[in-house]
């Protein structure tokens, strides 16, 4: 018996001492030194491990070798650049926004909460070759070759694997939040005149004396889950040539655009796009039944006899509004998201009525040739009214 | 009623009074274990005449027993033992002499005693409403219980279809089913194998003497300490699927000379396991319990127990990540924190029960016993939380090859490159940990980059805290040589709390009380996304949370419940008859204990009111807080039971029985965890069931076939999922299951007579379970009070159409638009094989036992949701449902069928004649078969984002694996 028990104890005593079984058995403790260490920030010479030649390309030579339509870079190209966005306001999404002294670029990691992970003025280094370098309506963006798809109208798509991201975006020394660039009326008609490689687009930037112009706009679809591209003018609803709609907010929520579909600030909006147009949104499909194609039509199934105005309420989804602001002769719009988180704030009641100006700090883009905002921070911040 | 009960007690009086008529014959013998001749203590013996129940006794110590006072007859005597085979014997009694019947040999049942809750690994189902709880088929003393209970439990075999919420599981005569989910409770005393062995169990609709139960089976387990085997015993268990190390020891004195009885159990389970990693137990368990007999009259019994203790959970992929990852058993529950190990989701437990007993015996004639129990402690359920942070989980499925790249156009995911990236890191998983695992390490890095501090992932513990009082009361009396009158009554008061707590800041400095999921609808309105108004009101700001603090949801579930059975049995030389009946009433509700911004109600004074008027708050019909409507339901039953005894060795018996039982508190509330809002439209579950039964049992030889057929109507359900479309979470509740089980049972146990000791042993499930009504679902989104569908009909739930096709194999109209039904296909209840054999041998001889089985298991089905069997979900955007959306939309997926091979040997020594040493070893799935699905659920969401918007798609449904080979070896030894 007690052989048998002797056994048994060094059997247990071998088993319990080798190092895989004893790991399993212990706690993970969650406090001193089992904590994760901190991150690794890359230095340079780091990167070199990663096949960094040592030398930088700029920011605006990156830009310079974009041709025309989505171009993969290649030849071993690294940029480096400073953080300037941040999406913790949410009008920023899924986009990354760097600048050296040459320039700034939209880097489109398709992520969300990039703030957690890249602070304002951290020094961010990417490895171009194997991204694509298109435009959007003219703004430069760096991103992953565009979908393959039928519908697919970008020349460049999200970075959005992670592995892709480890593999390409590098994370260095966190520094203080640079200052943004105060600008001209002619600098901006410089850059506009520059176009794609224009200094100004993606720099974060601080425009002076802008007086505000009394217009926005704005495109909805009625249901958002149909097909809303230009081939499907009947989903589609401009708010645009008739000053602000009485949109005195930099956008619109869900909530807020139901309330203001529902108060019936919209019912002298048009559907249809273009030269296509329907009439007012306070008609129905079945009203346009003639003029819409069948396919689509149909689409609508049971909401034809819906009024268009009730279907935007039944599929309301937040939607972005563009304000235009004026410096000198130059239109400076500011688009503001509707997942922002102060899209239902109101614009200062000084800058609607016409009695003061204000400077404005944020991303500057172009878009169709002209000159467009991006807040960062919240306006009470970012829009200066004196 | 009041001469009902003199009436009443005047019998049990004249029964006091009836004593035994002086005969001078009798029975007696000696119990034996069939190898070894051990004796065994505590076999219960029960005499019969034909169908009535003579007399009833349990062996002493050294297995004798001695029935006195039998008039002339043929008897038969049934011998039932924990850990043996029943065994039956024919006794003749002849010349008032007393028959002495020697040895009475049994056969031990070897491996059946290890199985418990932890046969079964916890499946984590996340929110997604399914719920996984095996049934655990106990009952060595039922040949098909027996052998199905231990070869069918790997793949999750429900005994005829029912769900385990059916099976009542009594412990000391209080049934112990969770009163919030009807779940089984065999969690309480996981690890408490030799304080819980004692057990009686009855199979289907039978009335057993201690409870009236309902349709699928009954086991008492007694848990007193008298009950326990006595003297010192411990034993080393490993196995590979489960933990590494179990080690246990009990202590029990038996009932001593003083009448007193004590009993110790304790249990720890140690480690991980060679096929799922992250899922590890660091659990324990305990058992105090006192026995005292006061006058053999009058015993009073005490328990203390629980088993506290952590358990990492295991979760669910979709097929696609078990393929790319090589690996059916990947589990994306864990990840590496600074190298080790670390499961996000563990299941914490501490949840003692006690109850105290007494016994009232004052005569052959009657019985009677009445329990208090009272269960409480903590359950607690780690899960990642995060707020405007990334979805932490590796197999989201933005992370999969499958959202870059699909072969259909229409699904509009055409990168490739994107892909092909996705898919290296799968299928290279080793290399890339941070992200094929939880990124413990990042979370703390984004956490630790807030300037403010504030957390944006931390580990949250949702808490279910019972506080479970039972009262329950039966008799049993013998009133007169042909009636036997059993009953009782059962009174429950419950209340369970339900909240959530910070576990682990994960680096922050604190999280904060909002709804992060109302904030992007209700950012202008701070007051809507709070998830404690009340603190907000008073502080002006949301509560900044610390580990241990409440948060996000908290309410009390309240169960009250009482019901009165009685039941008569009824003997006619070999005809016996019980007729039963059960009266009942459940009450619940929810009481919400925080207010949430989403859902105010109205304020409760008029301070309160002028407060919120102040704040801007809008009150609410639905309200978060106090106190909802009672939902109230009568309860009854009835059963009867025919009883046929042929010569002794064979008997004829059915059962039927009618329930009316109401609904479960999850079953009815909409979205508790944020309101107090009811379905509408719930009524109780009817519940009809039959079976008719042949058994043999003698000789060595043990036969059970049943046929049953059961229809259960009127079931509801709510399922939770989280829409990333809506950004929230959805509710389905759905109401007006209706379903109905048949099928045979046929379980044997036969000597082969060729090789001595050599047994053939087999069961047979062949069942149909199918849905067969058209249910109605209402889907709500818990941050809008708004119904998004009200009481639709599921017109595919119970059945898809299979259409027609002409010679060129084009569907055919039919005429009014649409297109010619060939046959309807059915669909069937889900999560367990609806036909399960095994056949094995079977070898016993000196205190060898070897065992080896082949079992097959086929048509087991996924479980299915609501959504996708909805017009609206084949109809696609286009509301155009054509046959091949309907079919692909609403078809059940049946898995594969599967052969296992399983292989158990064990041996045991008597040393000096005074202490034992054993082992056994069970092998399971010899074959290493990896392909065995046991369960998953069908994700409730479609993709709608097509190029055509013609049509949705489904989501990957998540599945859960068998375990490829594994073992358990027990190594024991007794004092």
């Amino acid at each position: 018996m007690k052989k048998i028990l002797t056994l048994l104890c060094v059997a247990l005593t071998a088993l319990s001492s080798c190092r895989s079984l004893r790991e399993e058995w212990e706690p993970v403790f969650t406090f001193g030194e089992n904590l994760p260490a901190a991150e690794k920030l890359y230095t340079e010479d780091d990167l070199r491990e990663f096949g960094f030649g040592g030398k930088f390309t700029t920011i605006h030579d990156l830009k310079a070798m974009y041709k025309g339509g989505g171009i993969e870079v290649g030849g071993n190209v690294w940029i480096r650049g400073q953080v300037i966005s941040s999406d913790v306001t949410g009008n920023i999404y899924r986009e990354l926004y760097i600048q050296d002294e040459t320039g700034g670029i939209d880097v489109k990691i398709g992520k969300s909460s990039l703030y957690s992970e890249f602070s304002l003025g951290q020094w961010v280094y990417v490895y171009c070759d194997g991204l694509t370098l298109g435009a959007y309506n003219g703004m430069p963006q760096l991103g992953m070759e565009a979908d393959g798809t039928s519908t697919n109208e970008y020349e460049t798509s999200y970075i959005d694997v992670q592995a892709i991201i480890d593999q390409h975006v590098y994370r260095g020394a966190k520094a203080e939040a640079l200052k943004p660039l105060v600008v001209s009326e002619n600098d901006i008609k410089a850059a506009i005149s520059a176009g794609y490689t224009g200094e100004l687009w993606g720099k974060l930037v601080t425009v002076p004396g802008l007086q505000y112009g009394n217009e926005i706009f704005a495109l909805v679809y009625p249901n958002p889950n149909l097909p809303h591209k230009s081939t499907n003018p009947e989903n589609r609803v401009f708010l645009s040539d008739k000053g602000t709609w009485g949109i005195d907010t930099w956008a619109m929520s869900k909530n807020l655009y139901m309330t203001y579909v529902m108060n019936g600030m919209f019912d002298e909006a048009e559907v249809g796009s273009g030269a296509t147009r329907f009439g007012t949104i306070t008609n129905r499909p079945q009203d346009f039944k003639d003029k819409i194609a069948a396919k689509a039509y149909d689409s609508f199934g049971s909401d034809v006899r819906l009024s268009y105005k009730e279907i935007m309420v039944k599929y309301a989804t937040a939607n972005y509004v563009s304000h235009y602001f004026r410096i000198g002769k130059t239109d400076v719009q500011v688009r503001t998201s509707g997942y922002a988180r102060f899209s239902d704030t109101p614009l200062d009641s000084r800058l609607l009525d016409g009695s003061a100006k204000c400077d404005i700090t944020g991303i500057l883009s172009i878009y169709n040739g002209a000159a467009q905002f991006s807040l960062v921070d919240e306006p009470s911040v970012s829009v200066k009214v004196y | 009623m009041k001469r009902m009960l003199l009436a009443a007690l005047a019998a049990i009086a004249l029964s006091f009074s009836l004593s035994a008529q002086d005969y001078t014959g009798g029975v007696k013998g000696t119990v034996v274990n069939r190898n070894g001749r051990q004796p065994i203590e505590k076999a219960r013996l029960v005499l019969s005449k034909g169908a009535e129940q003579v007399a009833e006794t349990e062996t002493l110590e050294d297995g004798s027993f001695s029935i006195p006072g039998l008039p002339d007859g043929m008897y038969t005597l049934t011998i039932v033992a924990p850990d043996f085979l029943d065994n039956q014997v024919q006794v003749t009694v002849n010349d008032g002499y007393v028959k002495n019947m020697f040895n009475l040999g049994m056969t031990a049942v070897n491996r059946i005693t290890e199985i418990d809750d932890d046969s079964f690994g916890a499946f984590d189902m996340e929110d997604s409403g399914y719920n996984d709880n095996p049934t655990i088929l106990f009952g060595s003393n039922d040949v098909f219980n027996n052998i199905a209970g231990y070869n069918f439990s790997a793949v999750r075999f429900r005994a005829r279809g029912y769900a385990s919420e059916s099976q009542d599981v009594y412990l000391a005569g209080v049934r112990l089913n969770d009163a919030v989910t009807g779940y089984s409770p065999f969690s309480l005393w996981s690890g408490l194998n030799e304080a819980m062995r004692s057990k009686e169990t009855v199979s289907g609709a039978e009335v057993s003497d201690f409870g009236f139960g309902g349709y699928n089976g009954l086991t008492n387990i007694f848990g007193n300490a008298a009950s326990v085997r006595k003297g010192l015993r411990g034993s080393v268990l490993t196995n590979s699927t489960l933990y590494r190390l179990r080690l246990m020891g009990s202590y029990a004195t038996g009932l001593m000379d003083n009448g007193w009885a004590f009993a110790v159990n304790v249990s720890a389970r140690l480690g991980g396991n060679d096929w799922i990693d992250g899922v590890y137990y660091r659990s324990f368990a305990y058992y105090l319990a006192a026995d005292k007999v006061f006058n053999n009259a009058h015993k009073l019994s005490f328990a203390f127990f629980a088993a506290p203790g952590e358990r990492g959970a295991q979760n669910a992929s979709t097929q696609e990540v078990y393929d790319l990852v090589g690996d059916n058993m990947y589990n994306s529950n864990w990840g590496y924190q600074n190298g080790r190990v670390r499961n996000a989701r563990v299941r914490k437990t501490h949840e003692p029960v006690t109850f105290l007993k007494y016994d009232y015996t004052p005569s052959d004639k009657f019985e009677a016993s009445a329990t208090l129990l009272y269960r409480f402690g903590k359950n607690g359920y780690t899960a990642l939380d995060w707020y405007d942070a990334q979805d932490p989980r590796p197999d989201y499925y933005r992370n999969l090859p499958s959202y870059f790249k699909d072969d259909n156009p229409d699904m509009n995911r055409m990168n490739r490159i994107k892909a092909g990236w996705a898919r290296e890191v799968w299928t290279h998983a080793a290399q890339y940990p941070s992200l094929t695992h939880v990124d413990w390490d990042r979370l703390y890095n984004v956490n630790r980059n807030q300037a403010d501090g504030r957390a944006k992932y931390i580990q949250e513990e949702r808490h279910v805290d019972q506080h479970d009082f039972n009262l329950a009361a039966s008799f049993k009396w013998r009133a007169a040589d042909f009636v036997t009158v059993t009953g009782g009554v059962n009174g429950r008061i419950n209340s369970t709390e339900n909240y959530k707590l910070v576990a682990d800041l994960l680096g922050g400095e604190y999280f904060l009380d909002v709804d992060n999921f109302a904030e992007r609808d209700f950012a202008s309105q701070p007051w809507k996304v709070q998830n404690d108004l009340n603190y907000y009101l008073a502080h002006g700001e949301a509560r900044k949370l610390h580990v241990g603090d409440k948060y996000g949801y908290d309410y009390l579930a309240q169960v009250r419940s009482l019901g009165f059975w009685v039941n008569g049995k009824f003997v006619l030389g070999n005809l016996s008859a019980s007729l039963g009946a059960r009266l009942g009433n459940e009450t619940f509700w929810r009481h919400g204990l925080m207010r949430k911004g989403l859902f105010p109600g109205y304020p409760s004074n008029a301070e309160m009111a002028r407060q919120w008027e102040q704040a801007g708050i809008v009150p609410s019909d639905e309200s978060s807080s106090w106190v909802s409507k009672k939902a109230n339901f009568p309860t009854y039953a009835v059963k009867l039971n025919l009883n046929y005894v042929i010569g002794g060795s064979q008997r004829v018996y059915a059962n039927v029985g009618y329930f009316n039982d109401a609904p479960k508190f999850n079953q009815v509330f909409l979205s508790p965890r944020t309101r107090n809002t009811m379905m509408q439209g719930v009524k109780p579950v009817k519940t009809f069931s039959s079976d008719v039964n042949w058994q043999y049992s003698g000789g060595g030889i043990n036969v059970r076939a049943t046929a049953f057929y059961t229809t259960i109507r009127n079931q509801s359900k709510v399922m939770s999922a989280y829409d990333d479309l809506q950004n929230a979470f959805s509710n389905f509740a759905i109401t007006g299951i209706d379903q109905r089980n048949m099928g045979i049972e046929l379980g044997f146990k036969v000597p082969t007579y060729i090789v001595e000791n050599l047994s053939v042993q087999g069961v047979l499930s062949l069942g149909e379970y199918v849905y067969t009504s058209t249910p109605r679902m209402t889907q709500t989104v818990d941050n809008s009070a708004e119904i998004v569908s009200e009481n639709v009909l599921v017109p595919y739930w119970k059945h898809t159409p299979v259409f027609a096709k002409d010679a060129s194999g084009n569907y055919i109209p039919d005429g009014e638009g649409f297109y010619q039904v060939e046959r309807w296909q059915k669909h069937y209840v889900p999560s367990t094989p609806q036909i399960a054999a095994s056949l094995g041998l079977s070898y016993n001889y000196n205190y060898w036992f070897i065992d080896a089985d082949v079992e097959y298991f086929g048509r087991s089905f996924l479980d299915m949701n609501p959504l996708y069997r909805t017009d609206y979900a084949v109809g696609g955007p286009d509301y155009v449902d054509a046959p091949d959306e309907v079919l692909y939309m609403t078809s059940q997926e049946m898995f594969d069928p599967a052969w296992l091979v399983n292989f158990s040997v064990g041996k045991s020594w008597y040393i000096k004649r005074k202490y034992q040493l054993g082992f056994s070893l069970n092998a399971k799935n010899v074959l290493n078969n990896k392909n065995i699905k046991t369960g998953g659920y069908e994700q409730t969401r479609l993709v709608d984002n097509t190029v055509s918007r013609e049509r949705f798609y489904r989501f990957d449904p998540k599945y859960f694996y068998n375990a490829g080979f594994n073992y358990m070896l027990n190594i024991y030894f007794r004092f």
